[in-house]
C-alpha cells in the first residue's frame, strides 16, 4: 500500500532527524516526562499503597481511588491542569509539560495505591500471622513476607500506570507539550497522513513495548512465586483484568 | 498573551444550554453503540472460547496488545486508512473494550459453580436452555462488573475522540483550548467527569438490582426445625 | 400429562445388561465399570455401593446419560434408554447429588417447579405440585417458597433437592451419596424419611453410597461393585452379610457382618419364650410348683392387666400364703416387638441380663427373648430373604 511507503519514507527522511521536531529528540523528550512523572508516582503511591494494604486501614481509600481515577477522562484532566497552569502563571508557553508530567502523575497514582492494597490484602492471612508469631517486626513481614507474595499485582498495576504515562504524555501535545504526540497533533493539523501514521506508530510501539515488558517481569515475578490469581481476584472485585485498570489515552 | 478572563462565564452557559445538552447526548450515543457492539462481539467471542478453551490465550493477547496503545495512537493509525468519521472512532473504541469484556464474560461463566451445570444437565435442560436459563443469569454479576468498566473508559476515551471528529463533550474541550476560553473546556471537562460518575453509579445499582439471591432476607433456620422424626 | 413412552406407571424396572464404561483406547485404556448386569424390579430401592474407584457413580451417570455407556444397555421399562433423547429421558429421571445442586438464582419454589416447567405443565397444575412436594418433605411450602437456596441450612437444601427429583413423578429415582454432606444425627433422620418417603411413592430408586451401613439400611436390594467397576456380588441385604460371595465382599462389609445381620430382624421375628406367670394375690404353693417345673428358676409376676411388675427368684416363694407384689425384682429391660434384634442385644448386654420381657404398646406381656436365642439365630443360614 502506498501509505507504508509514504511511512517508510517519512522515517528515511533525514529532515525528519534533525531541528527540533527531530525524532530523537521527541523521542527523548517523551521518555524523560514519563519517566519524571512514573518516578513522583512511585514515590507518593508506592509506600502509600503498601502501607494501606499492610495496615489494612484507609480500604475506603484505595477502593474510591480506583473509581475516581477510572472515571476521570485523562484529556479532561491535562486540561484542567493547564487552566490552572495558565492562570497562575499568566503564561502559556512556559512550563510547556508541567500540566502534563501533573496529570500523568495524578493519573497514575490510583492504579499503583489500588494494586498494592489488593496485593497486599490477597496475601494469606495465615502467613503473615506465621510470620508475626516467629517475631519478625512488621516492616520485615511487609518485606520478606508479603512483598514477594504480592509483587505480580503490585508490578500489574506498576504496568498499567507507565502505559498510562506514556498515553497521557501523548496526549499531551494537544495542549502544548512535547514528546512524540507532537507528530500525532501536527499530522492532524495538516492533513500530513505520513507524519500522522509515524507518530502513532512510534507511540503504539512504546506503549505496547512497555506493556509487553513490564507483563514479562509481572509473569516472573508471579512464577517464583505461583501466584497466578491475580487476574481471578481482578474479575472477583469486578474490576476486569488486574492489570487492564484503565485504557491508555483517557 | 491573550487576556484570560474570569474563570468560568455562568451567564454564557446558561445561554447555550442545548447546545451543552446536545454535546452530552452526542457523547452518550458515541459510548452506547461503542459498549453495545463491543459487548455482542465480545459475548460472541466468549462463546467461541466456551466451545473451544483454547482460544482465550490468543484472544486475550490480541485484546490486551490493543488495550495498551493510547487512544490518540490507535485513532491516529486509523485515520489515515478510514478518515475521519465516526466509524473510525467507534472502530477503535470497540477495539478497547474487548480486553475487558472477553475477561469478564468468560470469568462470568466460568464462575458457575460445577454442581449447579450438573444438576441443570440432569434435570433436563438442553444445552442452550442450560445457557440461557442457568449460566447467564449466574454469570450477570461479572459480566455486569466488566460493563461498568467498559462504559466509564469509554466515555473518557469519547473525549479524545473529539481531536478527530467533532463530536461530544471534546469537543467542548477541544474548542474551548484552541479559542482559549476556559469556560468551554472546563465545562466539557467537568461535564465528562460527572457523566462518568452518574455512569459509574447506575451500574452500581444495576449490578445490585440483577442479583437479588445474593442478599439473604432472613437469616438460615439453624437448627433444623424437629419434623416428626422417622 | 402422562409421559409418552410408557412411563406412566409411578416406578419402572431398570435392567442393566453388560454395561461397559471404558475411557481411552488401546493400551491405555481404563475400565471404569466392567459388564455390569443386574435388575431392579419396580419399587425398590437398590443400593450400589463399593470403595472409591468402583465405579458406582459413574454407573448412576450412565443411567440418565450423563455419562455415555461404551457398551451395553441400560433398560427402563422395557426401553433401551440408548434410543431415547437424552435431554427428554433426564425429564423423566430424578437426580439428587450430594452438592444438591440447587440453582441459586430461582427461589424455592421455581427450583422444585423446573422440570414441570420444562415439560409445560398448566401454571396452576405446577404451582399445586410445588407446594405438595415441600410439605412431602417436611418443609412449609408458605414459609420456604419465596426463599433463596443461600438462606437454607444444608439439611433444608437436601429435602428441597428431593422435592425437585420428585416433582414430575419420574419413575426412576437417582441418588448419589445424597446424604453425604450432613452430620451424622441429620443423615439419619434424612435417611428415617426418605425411608417413608418410599413407603407412601413406592418409586424405584438407585442409591450410590461408600458406606455399607447405609446400603444395608437403605437398600431392599445390594449391589457390591469392586475396583474396575465389577460386579462384586448382587442380592438382598441379609443375603450379602449371611453369604459373602467373596473374600472381597466379605472385607467390605467388614467383620462384624454377624451384628449387622442382627440390624435386619426384629424381635418379632422370632420365636418368643413364654415365662411362668402369676399375679399378686394367687397361691403360692401352687405357683411355686409350676416353677420348679419349668427350667427358668424365675416367676413372672404381672398385674391384673398382664402388665409386667418383676422377677420373683423362686427359692424366694414360700411354701404357703400369697405372692406379693413386693417380692418382684423388676431387672429385665423392656422390648417392643419393632425393636431390632441388634438392639436388643445390645440392651441385654447392657443390663447383664439373660432374658428381656417384650411387652406390646400398652406395656402387655408378649414373651420373653433371650441372648442365646438371639445369637441362635446368628447361627441359622438365610433361608430366603
Amino acid at each position: 500500500m502506498e501509505l507504508l511507503a509514504d511511512l517508510a519514507a517519512w522515517f528515511a527522511d533525514p529532515a525528519n532527524w534533525s531541528g527540533r521536531d527531530a525524532i530523537p529528540v521527541r523521542l527523548s523528550e517523551h521518555l524523560l516526562i514519563s519517566g519524571l512523572a512514573m518516578a513522583a508516582a512511585l514515590a507518593v503511591a508506592l509506600p502509600t499503597g503498601l502501607y494501606i494494604g499492610h495496615s489494612g486501614r484507609f480500604d475506603l481509600v484505595a477502593i474510591n481511588l480506583a473509581n475516581m481515577g477510572r472515571a476521570v477522562p485523562s484529556y479532561a484532566l491535562l486540561v484542567v491542569f493547564f487552566g490552572i497552569f495558565v492562570m497562575e502563571t499568566r503564561s502559556a508557553a512556559l512550563f510547556t509539560n508541567g500540566p502534563t508530567v501533573l496529570a500523568m502523575i495524578a493519573l497514575a497514582v490510583p492504579s499503583i495505591v489500588t494494586n498494592a492494597w489488593v496485593g497486599l490484602r490477597a496475601v494469606d492471612a495465615d502467613l503473615v500471622e506465621a510470620a508475626r508469631g516467629m517475631g519478625m517486626r512488621e516492616s520485615q513481614v511487609l518485606r520478606r513476607v508479603e512483598l514477594p507474595l504480592a509483587l505480580p499485582v503490585i508490578l500489574a498495576g506498576i504496568r498499567t500506570a507507565t502505559v498510562q504515562v506514556i498515553a497521557t504524555a501523548a496526549l499531551g501535545a494537544v495542549i502544548g507539550g512535547g514528546g512524540l504526540g507532537r507528530y500525532i497533533v501536527q499530522g492532524l493539523a495538516r492533513f500530513d497522513d505520513a507524519r500522522l501514521l509515524a507518530g502513532a506508530v512510534m507511540v503504539a510501539a512504546l506503549a505496547i513495548g512497555a506493556d509487553v515488558g513490564l507483563g514479562w517481569l509481572e509473569r516472573r515475578a508471579a512464577a517464583r512465586t505461583g501466584s497466578a490469581a491475580d487476574a481471578e481476584a481482578g474479575a472477583a472485585t469486578g474490576r476486569g483484568p488486574a492489570g487492564a485498570e484503565r485504557p491508555a489515552g483517557v | 498573551m491573550p487576556e484570560i478572563g474570569p474563570l468560568v462565564d455562568f451567564p454564557w452557559l446558561l445561554e447555550r444550554v442545548d447546545m451543552l445538552a446536545l454535546r452530552t447526548a452526542e457523547h452518550v450515543w458515541l459510548t452506547a453503540i461503542a459498549v453495545g457492539a463491543g459487548f455482542a462481539i465480545s459475548f460472541g467471542l466468549a462463546l467461541l472460547i466456551r466451545r473451544l478453551p483454547i482460544a482465550y490465550g490468543p484472544i486475550t493477547a490480541a485484546a490486551s496488545i490493543l488495550y495498551a496503545i493510547p487512544s490518540l495512537a490507535l485513532f491516529a493509525l486509523l485515520v489515515p486508512i478510514i478518515g475521519r468519521s465516526v466509524l473510525t472512532v467507534e472502530i477503535a473504541l470497540v477495539g478497547y473494550t474487548l480486553l475487558i469484556l472477553v475477561h469478564n464474560i468468560v470469568a462470568g461463566f466460568r464462575s458457575v459453580p460445577a454442581e449447579v451445570i450438573d444438576a441443570a444437565d440432569a434435570l433436563g435442560y438442553t444445552a442452550w436452555g442450560r445457557l440461557w436459563r442457568v449460566e447467564l443469569p449466574l454469570a450477570l454479576p461479572i459480566i455486569v462488573a466488566g460493563l461498568r468498566i467498559a462504559t466509564v473508559t469509554t466515555i473518557g476515551l469519547v473525549t479524545v475522540a473529539a481531536l478527530i471528529a467533532p463530536w461530544g463533550l471534546g469537543f467542548l474541550i477541544t474548542d474551548g483550548f484552541r479559542r482559549f476560553f476556559p469556560t468551554l473546556y472546563l465545562t466539557g471537562a467537568a461535564l465528562s467527569v460527572a457523566l462518568a460518575m452518574i455512569a459509574d453509579a447506575l451500574f452500581v445499582a444495576l449490578e445490585r438490582r440483577v442479583t437479588p439471591w445474593t442478599r439473604p432476607a432472613e437469616p438460615p433456620t439453624t437448627p433444623e426445625r424437629a419434623t416428626a422424626a422417622g | 400429562m402422562p409421559d409418552s413412552r410408557g412411563a406412566d406407571k409411578t416406578a419402572a424396572t431398570l435392567e442393566l445388561r453388560g454395561v461397559t464404561k471404558r475411557y481411552g483406547r488401546g493400551a491405555t485404556a481404563t475400565t471404569a465399570v466392567d459388564d455390569l448386569s443386574f435388575t431392579v424390579p419396580a419399587g425398590m430401592i437398590c443400593a450400589l455401593v463399593g470403595p472409591s474407584g468402583s465405579g458406582k457413580t459413574t454407573t448412576l451417570r450412565m443411567i440418565n446419560r450423563l455419562i455415555e455407556p461404551t457398551s451395553g444397555e441400560i433398560v427402563l421399562d422395557g426401553q433401551d434408554v440408548m434410543h431415547d433423547d437424552p435431554v427428554e429421558l433426564r425429564r423423566r429421571i430424578g437426580y439428587v447429588i450430594q452438592q444438591v445442586g440447587l440453582l441459586p438464582h430461582l427461589t424455592v419454589g421455581e427450583n422444585v417447579a423446573v422440570v414441570p416447567r420444562l415439560l409445560r405443565w398448566e401454571r396452576e397444575r405446577i404451582a399445586a405440585r410445588v407446594d405438595e412436594l415441600l410439605a412431602l418433605v417436611g418443609l412449609d411450602p408458605a414459609r420456604h417458597r419465596q426463599r433463596y437456596p443461600v438462606e437454607l441450612s444444608g439439611g433444608e437444601r437436601q429435602r428441597v433437592g428431593v422435592a425437585r427429583a420428585l416433582a414430575a413423578d419420574p419413575p426412576l429415582l437417582l441418588m448419589d451419596e445424597p446424604f453425604g454432606a450432613v452430620d451424622p444425627i441429620r443423615r439419619e433422620r434424612l435417611q428415617n424419611e426418605l425411608l417413608r418417603l418410599q413407603q407412601r411413592l413406592a418409586k424405584t430408586i438407585v442409591f450410590v453410597t461408600h458406606d455399607i451401613d447405609e446400603a444395608i439400611k437403605m437398600g431392599d436390594l445390594i449391589a457390591v461393585l469392586r475396583q474396575g467397576g465389577r460386579l462384586a456380588q448382587f442380592g438382598p441385604p441379609a443375603e450379602v452379610l449371611a453369604n459373602p460371595a467373596s473374600d472381597f465382599v466379605a472385607r467390605f462389609v467388614g467383620a462384624d457382618r454377624g451384628l449387622k445381620r442382627l440390624s435386619l430382624e426384629r424381635v418379632r421375628d422370632l420365636q418368643l419364650g413364654t415365662p411362668v406367670t402369676a399375679r399378686p394375690g394367687d397361691d403360692a404353693a401352687a405357683a411355686r410348683a409350676r416353677v420348679l417345673d419349668d427350667p427358668f428358676p424365675y416367676l413372672l409376676l404381672v398385674d391384673a392387666e398382664d402388665r409386667p411388675i418383676g422377677w420373683v427368684d423362686q427359692d424366694d416363694i414360700g411354701a404357703e400364703g400369697t405372692l406379693g407384689a413386693d417380692m418382684a425384682v423388676p431387672m429385665s429391660p423392656f422390648l417392643s416387638p419393632h425393636t431390632t434384634l441388634r438392639d436388643a442385644l445390645s440392651l441385654l448386654l447392657g443390663e447383664a441380663v439373660m432374658a428381656g420381657i417384650v411387652v406390646d404398646e400398652r406395656e402387655r406381656l408378649l414373651g420373653l427373648v433371650s441372648v442365646e436365642q438371639i445369637a441362635e439365630r446368628l447361627r441359622t443360614p438365610v433361608a430366603n430373604a
